[in-house]
């Protein structure tokens, strides 16, 4: 990419505004850097570890802490507007002594930018992050993933429980690089806790009645419901 | 009363039945059940059951069905009266399938247009209590 | 029938004896129950993962399942007869096909589909049954990840042939599983453990990284 990073609001109807461009030829390292990563720099100085690009993406890894305000202000602030989530995930390297890192990756629609964001979690310390959840409604699952599959807990998630493994599962966090391929017990007592399991086991009738989405239902189911109709009692 | 008229519908209405009594007592006496507490539960995609099946179902069912039958016998009254219409718009029997031009009258339709207003009554009252009211 | 428990004491596995005196009406019976259940067969579709397409190949025109009466699919187990089980069953999904075996009526029969249902296929991992003959009782292996059209026909065909093989006067045949009510396992664990040892590659994966 040239360097020239203009913001390009979506629908615009100016026939002035450049189209965005696939990049033909994008260098491995030392690309153009996003202008969020000198936004950021610039609001949170001291929180910004190191930034990178890689292929012509963006990387920033900030301190522990402030991850929770610098994804909201990335959400919020006009000139940055990263609207979408599109991941939020976790890294174990090979190296013991190698941090874990958390990663988040942003869009930015109107601006059509991305920008990767991440964190790094020593490992004998607790993997403990803000969770996005407050800003962005899409990280519920993804961040239940990564505790699932990792450990990290994530601070303010509303509702943290394994999401991928059957919740009572007790042999551990499955992509940690300490947990062998085929599961630490045994075929048959693996077989045993999952027939065990029972997934439905965790909702209630008030939880199956949709009340979370009551807004949502047609005037007439929302009638029902309201003059003391249960679901199925 | 010529029953052998009737035979055909009743041999039909016995082979019918007899299929039916045939069927169920050859699976009564051939089979073996094999039942298991989970075999007897409701299926539900492999998962056990949540909730009781038993929904309630809205009242406007029941209110459509029965003004049904109401207005449907309604119409059933006005067949015959259909048929019978040339005959009761004449004051005297027909001769050879004509009415006399002197003798014709609005007897029938009179007599049909009270028996709607009646019913006419009854369906303002339904439609002002809304029970046409489907949503 | 598939890894089933032993015959009980004082049964006998019937088998067909040319010499035996078996009575003319019960052998025609035998056959005429057999041919029907064998020419009928319903499937369930346990479809997970990428053999449940070919299993779609197979029932569509070219390899059309319609000519050996299985055109059919139940996708309640009430109504189907064999419980054809194409893909990969990861452990959460364990107790759902159980349940859904124990709530088939007799009589019915299953086709292990491809490699990851007979045996746990590529994903010898912590996530995967390795082999639902761990779980309910299996007739009819058909390897492949996965198996041609042709290939799950010819096991359609064996599983065919099998039905054709029993005798009413077998009395080991249409028995309901019973699972140990504590473990929920139905074959001893040490056997679950023979069957899920890790083979070839798989040796290699049983420690972790570090």
């Amino acid at each position: 990419m040239s360097g020239a990073f203009t913001p390009v609001m979506t629908g615009s109807a100016d026939p002035a505004a450049p189209r965005p461009v696939t990049p033909k030829a994008v260098p491995y390292r030392n690309g153009a850097v996003s202008p969020s990563a000198a936004a950021l720099r610039a609001q949170f100085g001291d929180a910004i570890r190191r930034v990178a690009v890689v292929w012509g993406e963006t990387t920033v890894v900030v301190e522990p802490g402030r991850e929770g305000e610098i994804v909201r202000w990335l959400h919020d602030d006009p000139s940055q507007r990263y609207d979408y989530l599109s991941d939020v995930t976790a890294v174990e390297f090979r190296d013991v002594e190698a941090p874990i890192e958390v990663v988040w990756h942003l869009r930015s629609l109107p601006f059509r930018r991305f920008l990767r964001l991440k964190v790094e979690l020593a490992k004998g310390g607790p993997l403990e992050v803000d969770s996005v959840w407050p800003v962005y409604k899409s990280a519920d699952w993804l961040e239940r993933e990564c505790y699932d599959m990792f450990g990290i807990r994530f601070r303010g998630h509303p509702d943290l429980r394994r999401i991928l493994m059957w919740e009572q599962y007790r042999e551990g966090h499955p992509l940690r690089k300490d947990f062998p391929l085929r599961g630490r017990f045994s075929r048959s007592e693996q077989l045993r806790q999952a027939l065990m399991a029972n997934p439905e086991a965790r909702y209630s009738m008030e939880e199956l009645s949709i009340a979370d989405a009551f807004d949502d239902l047609p005037e007439e189911i929302r009638h029902r419901l309201a003059t003391g109709e249960r679901t199925g009692e | 009363m010529d029953v052998r008229a009737y035979l055909p519908i009743l041999m039909l209405v016995a082979f019918v039945v007899a299929n039916a009594i045939m069927m169920l007592a050859v699976s009564h006496f051939t089979l073996r059940p094999r039942p298991t507490p989970v075999k007897q539960t409701p299926y539900e995609s492999g998962i056990p059951p949540v909730g009781t099946a038993h929904e309630r179902f809205s009242v406007k069912f029941y209110m459509v069905a029965m003004l049904f039958i109401v207005f449907d016998i309604e119409t059933v009254f006005m067949i015959p009266w259909g048929t019978y219409y040339h005959q009761l718009s004449c004051n005297v029997p027909l001769a050879n399938g004509a009415c006399p031009a002197s003798h014709v009258s609005f007897f029938g339709l009179g007599e049909m247009l009270v028996f709607i207003a009646i019913l006419l009554v009854g369906f303002i009252y339904v439609w002002k209590k809304g029970a046409l009211q489907w949503d | 029938m598939g890894l089933t428990a032993p015959p009980r004491a004082g049964e006998q596995i019937a088998t067909y004896d040319p010499a035996s005196q078996e009575s003319w009406v019960a052998t025609r019976l035998d056959l005429l129950v057999n041919w029907g259940r064998a020419n009928s067969l319903w499937p369930m579709p346990f479809g997970t993962a990428c053999c449940a397409i070919e299993f779609m190949a197979t029932a569509a025109s070219r390899f059309d399942l319609a000519r050996f009466g299985m055109e059919r699919m139940s996708f309640s187990p009430r109504q189907a007869d064999v419980l054809i089980c194409a893909g990969r069953v990861p452990f959460k999904l364990a107790p759902v096909l159980r349940r859904i075996w124990q709530q088939m009526p007799q009589p019915k029969w299953c086709i292990s589909m491809g490699a990851c249902a007979s045996s746990g296929g590529m994903f010898d991992n912590y996530a995967v049954v390795q082999g639902i003959d761990t779980i309910i009782p299996v007739d009819v292996y058909v390897p492949g990840c996965p198996p041609r059209p042709e290939g799950l026909l010819y096991g359609i065909m064996m599983l065919q042939e099998k039905v054709k093989r029993e005798r009413m006067s077998d009395t080991t045949l249409r028995r309901e599983m019973e699972p140990d009510p504590t473990s929920g396992l139905y074959i001893p664990a040490e056997a679950i453990d023979e069957l899920s040892e890790p083979f070839g590659n798989s040796v290699q994966q049983t420690r972790s990284v570090l």
